[in-house]
């Protein structure tokens, strides 16, 4: 059997110089090639689990390991995680203001390429690029002129999101809660991007409160997630149950 | 006069005796009053020059003493290069004329005291006729460590536009700078002034620039301080007439132990006058950059529009930022608003773009150069925003922490 794209094995997270822990114990293998989501209730460690894979600090990782195509994952820092080919798609993309799109675009993809031991990318073949990956998400060049997710809507901003994973062409996607703030029609332009992305070679992490972003993008497997771990996991029926029954169903907790 | 006998430090022994030298015996008799300014006088509460200036060269700086001092050179610009006080070379621009006069010396300030007392020669530059270039004035002190005193007296004619750079160069040593600029502006007349450091790291560099603004005249301008390690500029500006506006800015990128004081005294004389100011600070290491901004609006001056802003940033445990920003309104009908921010750089925004690749010294220049690019755009020089850039850049490599 060929390794895994991510495993994540008893994972324990404490916040930094605090006692609160908040993962506690997730295990999860997720195979090349497969869309798996993440379910569960606001404050349930869903958020903090794509902050520690994404090597977020602030964090205490106490006990477990996350290998990511077999190596330790949290022995690097954030930007080696991105090189490798992990990329984080926010819940909240941060507003960078004085940085235009487009050149923390160039800046991010020639980082990334340096840490590999990689040449720059030269400019007309990088500006081809990132036209033809926005117009599949139809992101106008203008949007692409202004300071990094200032002044974007939520729809702009989370499209800019998935431009970004475009471009990067990541082994591993972790959407974290995408589709908040979405309309049907920005989600359906988000959702149709994430679903071109989709390869042999390529695996999801999609984080959500709700089903309907799954109705977009069909997962191969369904995690519940409550109190910082996995509590069950099945197919994509499991989602349609939780939505019909609720988190109580599964975890215990009243609502 | 409070006549005080203060007991003089070493050096204040040291500059008394050189405006003896110098023939200045009334002004050296008005510092030995005074003597350099210490924390109970206000405007120097963050900069007390009595402990700040322990040691000052022991003489001025003098004519023909080779060139070892890096010069500016920004292309496509009318060039004037004074060193060590004295204009240096022949100088033709249509519509600009350059003279050379004595100063009379006096001021209860006692840095703009010596200022005026140690000036050789006034460069004087009226521009009259249409100017198709930036003008240059390349202010430079050469040799060995000396005290330099010049200054730089611009008249900008009714309807006249001026674009003016001046950089402050000087060879490797322990230096003090006296440097005066003076710039009236008339009726309607634009200008654009940008100063830029380009001091040797031990020069004590103490600026005064003095601006007059007629009605309907425009100004912008710029100051740096990024070299020297003892450095300030007072900046005064005085609205005389109805329809001028200004726009104010300054910067402090400092590291090491060096300290920058930036004090801004924006005088709102008349009706119907508008000013933006927007000053920033950036420190490393253990230094100290000091902002003072004051916004007076005097009782005639209705419909006056002032709108000051200090932002910090504190990249170190040690750094400090001092700001103090002041209005004091006595008309009854205007705008005037300040606001000051001070932090550090945004963890979130680190992390965003470390979480796409930008590894963290890259992610934090990405900021700080974003933090400063609102200040250069609007200045209009291409060459002069080039070279800030530039310095940024090195400014950012040269700090060691990852």
């Amino acid at each position: 059997m060929t390794t895994p794209i991510l495993e994540i094995k008893d994972l324990h997270v404490k916040v930094e110089e605090e006692d609160k822990i908040i993962l506690k114990g997730v295990n999860l293998t997720l195979p090349a090639g497969e869309v798996h989501a993440i379910m569960g209730r606001n404050g349930s460690g869903k958020s903090t689990l794509s902050y520690v894979l994404a090597g977020k600090d602030g964090y205490e990782v106490t006990q477990g390991e996350v290998l990511f195509h077999g190596k330790d994952l949290l022995a690097m820092s954030a930007h080696e995680r991105a090189a490798a080919g992990l990329f984080l798609a926010f819940q909240y993309p941060i507003e960078i203001p004085g940085v235009a799109t487009m050149t923390f675009l160039k800046a991010a993809l020639n980082a990334q390429r340096k840490s590999r031991g990689e040449d720059e990318m030269k400019i007309p073949d990088f500006m081809k690029m990132v036209k033809e990956a926005a117009a599949k998400l139809e992101i106008k060049q203008e949007m692409l002129k202004r300071p990094l997710n200032v002044g974007f809507s939520g729809g702009e901003k989370k499209r800019a999101e998935i431009l970004q994973m475009a471009l990067m062409q990541p082994s591993l996607c972790v959407l974290d809660e995408t589709d908040s703030g979405l309309d049907i029609d920005a989600l359906k332009i988000v959702s149709e991007g994430v679903n071109l992305l989709r390869s042999q070679n390529r695996s999801m992490l999609v984080i959500t409160h709700y089903q309907r972003l799954l109705n977009h993008i069909i997962p191969d497997r369904v995690h519940v997630f409550s109190d910082g771990r996995i509590v069950e996991s099945g197919d994509r029926e499991l989602a349609l149950q939780l939505e019909s029954k609720g988190y109580a169903e599964f975890d215990g907790h009243a609502a | 006069m409070n006549k005080m006998n203060i007991k003089l430090s070493g050096a204040e022994e040291q500059l008394r005796a050189i405006l003896v030298t110098h023939g200045q015996d009334s002004a050296a008799a008005q510092f030995a009053d005074i003597g350099l300014p210490t924390r109970r006088i206000e405007a120097y509460h963050y900069t007390d020059l009595k402990s700040l200036l322990r040691e000052v060269p022991s003489a001025l700086a003098k004519a023909n003493v080779g060139t070892t001092a890096k010069r500016s050179v920004f292309e496509g610009t009318a060039r004037i290069e004074i060193v060590n006080g004295q204009m240096a070379g022949d100088f033709d621009v249509e519509g600009v004329s350059v003279a050379t006069s004595g100063n009379d010396a006096s001021g209860e300030d006692s840095v703009v005291l010596l200022s005026e007392a140690l000036v050789g020669d006034v460069v004087e530059i009226k521009v009259s006729g249409e100017l198709d270039q930036v003008l240059h004035i390349d202010r430079i002190i050469d040799g060995d460590a000396a005290i330099n005193a010049d200054k730089v007296v611009v008249t900008v004619e009714d309807g006249c536009s001026l674009t003016l750079v001046e950089s402050f160069n000087a060879s490797d040593a322990a230096h003090m700078r006296l440097a005066t600029t003076e710039i009236a502006l008339g009726e309607g007349a634009n200008v654009v002034h940008l100063q830029l450091d380009g001091n040797s790291a031990d020069t004590r560099h103490f600026a005064n620039v003095r601006y007059s603004l007629a009605g309907d005249s425009l100004l912008r301008t710029f100051v740096q301080h990024t070299e020297a390690q003892l450095s300030r500029t007072v900046v005064t500006a005085d609205f005389n007439g109805g329809g001028a506006h200004a726009d104010f800015a300054g910067l402090n990128l400092l590291a090491g132990k060096q300290h920058a004081d930036i004090t801004l005294n924006v005088n709102h004389l008349v009706a119907n006058t508008t000013s933006t100011e927007m000053f920033k600070n950036v420190v490393h290491d253990g230094a100290k950059a000091v902002f003072q901004g004051k916004i007076v609006v005097a009782k005639d001056a209705q419909k006056t529009d002032a709108q000051m802003m200090c932002q910090g940033l504190i990249l170190s445990e040690r750094g400090e930022i001092l700001v103090k920003p002041e209005l004091e309104i006595f008309a009854d009908d205007v705008i005037c608003a300040h606001g000051a921010t001070c932090g550090e750089l945004d963890e979130n925004s680190l992390f965003y773009l470390m979480s796409r690749g930008i590894p963290r010294k890259e992610a934090k220049a990405m900021l700080i150069r974003a933090f400063l690019a609102e200040m250069f755009e609007p200045m209009e020089v291409e060459a002069v925003v080039e070279t800030l850039e530039a310095r940024v850049d090195s400014w950012l490599d040269e700090r060691e922490e990852a």
